[in-house]
């Protein structure tokens, strides 16, 4: 998997790189819309990170460029300018995902894994993981072939952790993740704990194994 | 008091005073003036008379004709005199009986030592004066009509004057007191004749335009100084997220960079608040559409029930359908910011959730304010020094309530909260 960071905060632009790197994903750099349209010319990618303001130039610039030569990655586009008509514009120019800084790095995993499975399998998209199995498109999520009836937080908590599975995930990143826009009252994590409860208790009536790990203090991993 | 009123008033009395003072002065020059004319006629009348009598001088009877002519004629007296110093003359003012009027009437006399034929005589003149009372009455008569008609023309002329003269001033009045420095543009200047208002007018406008540039400039800072602080915080968070990945911390040390992410993710939504606010003030939020409300409120209640759950906070609702045009974005921030106030600030208990008759009314109990309610929708008023709280929700929601004209209130009754929205405007 081929990723492109457009980004001209260098000091983002690591922190990216080197979390998406553990990923296993290739990833390359480019910090102005100059070096990007080399790129982006040469190479094919399977997801461009694209931040809007850039240096030299609007980053939909970019994005109009791609669609005219109707490149087929996917893209995620980020900004600072969290604007309605940024937001709108970027989605009519084809572009797959949001993403408004700050974020959390598990977020920008979870959406850059979403967008590549959608590209890339269209249809039958599907995580396997051990014996757990999850039909994307359906929102299926079966152990052992036996379904599993997940509530929607349920499973959104879910595909979050398996996106970062062996990594740990922060409490405040999974809570921002599962209330989207309304992360105001996030002072006390029991909503959270009491979802996270009911998933591992969901997945080991089913027969998982218990691959949800609490890391006092900080989160969860999802691991082996 | 009207400033032409004062200066009205002003002029009023002074005139009064005038008018009043004149009462006298002329009658007294009326009198003098009157006087001198008739002692003026009496002396021409006495010279005149002895000039005649002596071309009478032939006659043998004279003095009995004299004596005859003194009972005929009113308005002279010619009697014999013992004194012997001719040509001393006296003016006096007397009063006689008028037997034309049936009154006492004030007369003119000039007595005059003559010598006629020899003898000694005083020759007596009189003329009849205008009676002092007829002329004080005319004189006053005369003045009353001059106040009369000077005070009632000044206010007459005052009425019209304040109406056309101060136009222009009152028109800039209003546009100031109707002057909104987020709302108004520039102020119009009405051009008038008048040196003073098209003075103040162009004082005025300069003045609205200055202070609307200011605040603008103030907006844009705090919108540029907010989407600055973005990138930073990003990078902050990137960093901190990389740090977790570390194998084998203590526990001691993730529970620092939990706190570190709390403390990131407050200022980041702190920011976006501020944001937010800086753009609902500039208005980008723009586009409307019909809106059903109850359908919304549904939708967003649901989605924080969980989380109220898990706080022991139950949610109840009531909800008719309304339909309002507006934009949608900014409906769905001031039912969330009203909803996760009402949870935050519950300890445990009951959350009601009303929609009726265009208004919605969120109840929830606890306990009684210890800050001043009127200071409820300022922006970094926090009643809980809870963390996570930005101190920015009701702002916004006082915010989106001004843009579209609804109407909000908040009142404490039965233990309960109850903050209400009036769609139609009324609080």
């Amino acid at each position: 998997m081929k990723i492109l960071i457009i980004e001209d905060e260098k000091d983002l632009q690591n922190s990216m790189l080197q979390f998406l790197r553990q990923e296993s994903y290739i990833c390359e750099v480019a910090s102005s819309e100059e070096e990007a349209d080399e790129k982006i010319m040469l190479y094919d990618y399977d997801c461009i990170l694209l931040d809007i303001n850039l240096p030299d130039g609007s980053g939909l610039n970019i994005l109009k460029k791609l669609k005219e030569v109707n490149k087929p990655e996917g893209i995620i586009i980020i900004t600072a300018r969290d604007s309605l008509d940024d937001r709108v514009e970027g989605l009519n120019l084809g572009a797959d995902d949001y993403l408004t800084k700050p974020f959390h790095l598990s977020e920008l995993n979870a959406r850059v894994s979403a967008v590549i499975r959608r590209k890339q399998f269209g249809g039958s998209n599907k995580i396997k993981f051990h014996e757990i199995a999850v039909d994307l498109p359906g929102k299926l999520v079966t152990v052992n072939d036996r379904v599993v009836e997940l509530t929607r937080k349920e499973y959104d908590l879910l595909i979050f952790l398996l996106a970062n599975k062996n990594r740990v995930v922060s409490k405040n990143a999974i809570a921002e993740h599962l209330s989207g826009d309304h992360a105001e009252m996030l002072d006390k994590f029991d909503f959270l704990y009491s979802h996270m409860k009911n998933l591992k208790r969901k997945l080991a009536e089913a027969g998982s194994e218990d691959y949800i790990k609490t890391i006092y203090g900080l989160g969860y991993k999802f691991s082996t | 008091m009207r400033l032409l009123q004062v200066s009205l008033r002003s002029s009023l009395l002074y005139s009064l005073v005038i008018v009043l003072i004149s009462i006298p002065v002329s009658l007294l020059s009326l009198h003098k003036i009157l006087n001198d004319e008739v002692d003026e006629l009496l002396a021409a009348h006495t010279a005149e008379f002895l000039k005649h009598i002596k071309t009478f001088d032939y006659l043998e009877d004279l003095e009995t004709d004299l004596e005859v002519f003194d009972q005929l004629a009113y308005d002279i007296d010619i009697r014999p005199s013992d004194d012997q110093d001719t040509g001393a003359s006296r003016y006096e003012t007397i009063s006689s009986y008028d037997s034309v009027a049936h009154e006492r009437r004030p007369f003119r006399e000039l007595s005059s030592q003559v010598i006629i034929k020899g003898k000694p005589y005083v020759l007596t003149l009189r003329m009849s004066l205008v009676d002092n009372d007829e002329l004080i009455y005319a004189i006053g008569l005369v003045q009353f009509a001059l106040i009369v008609l000077l005070a009632g023309g000044l206010l007459l002329l005052n009425r019209s004057l304040s109406k056309k003269l101060w136009e222009p001033f009152y028109k800039t009045l209003s546009q100031l007191k109707a002057y909104q420095v987020d709302k108004s543009g520039t102020i119009a200047v009405v051009k008038t004749n008048i040196i003073e208002f098209n003075d103040l007018n162009q004082t005025v406008s300069h003045l609205a335009d200055r202070n609307r540039k200011v605040f603008l400039h103030q907006k844009e800072f705090i919108e540029n100084a907010s989407h600055e602080l973005q990138t930073p915080l990003a990078i902050f968070q990137a960093k901190l997220d990389l740090l977790m990945q570390k194998p084998g911390m203590s526990e001691a040390e993730a529970a620092l960079i939990t706190d570190l992410e709390a403390t990131a993710q407050r200022m980041a939504r702190l920011n976006k608040n501020l944001l937010l606010l800086s753009k609902i003030d500039n208005e980008q939020f723009t586009g409307k559409e019909e809106v059903e409300v109850s359908k919304l409120a549904d939708d967003l209640l649901s989605n924080i029930t969980f989380t109220a759950d898990a706080e022991n906070v139950s949610i109840t609702r009531t909800l008719e359908p309304l339909r309002i045009n507006a934009n949608k974005a900014l409906i769905e921030i001031l039912l969330t910011n009203l909803f996760h106030n009402a949870v935050r600030h519950t300890p445990e208990g009951n959350v009601q959730v009303q929609l009726h008759d265009h208004t919605l009314t969120v109840t929830n109990h606890g306990k009684p304010l210890t800050m001043d309610p009127g200071k409820m929708f300022d922006r970094f008023t926090k009643e809980s020094p809870k963390s996570s709280s930005t101190g920015l929700g009701l702002a916004i929601v006082k915010r989106i309530c001004d843009t579209y004209g609804y109407g909000l209130s908040y009142r404490y009754e039965n233990g309960c909260h109850v903050f209400s929205v009036g769609f139609n405007g009324v609080a």
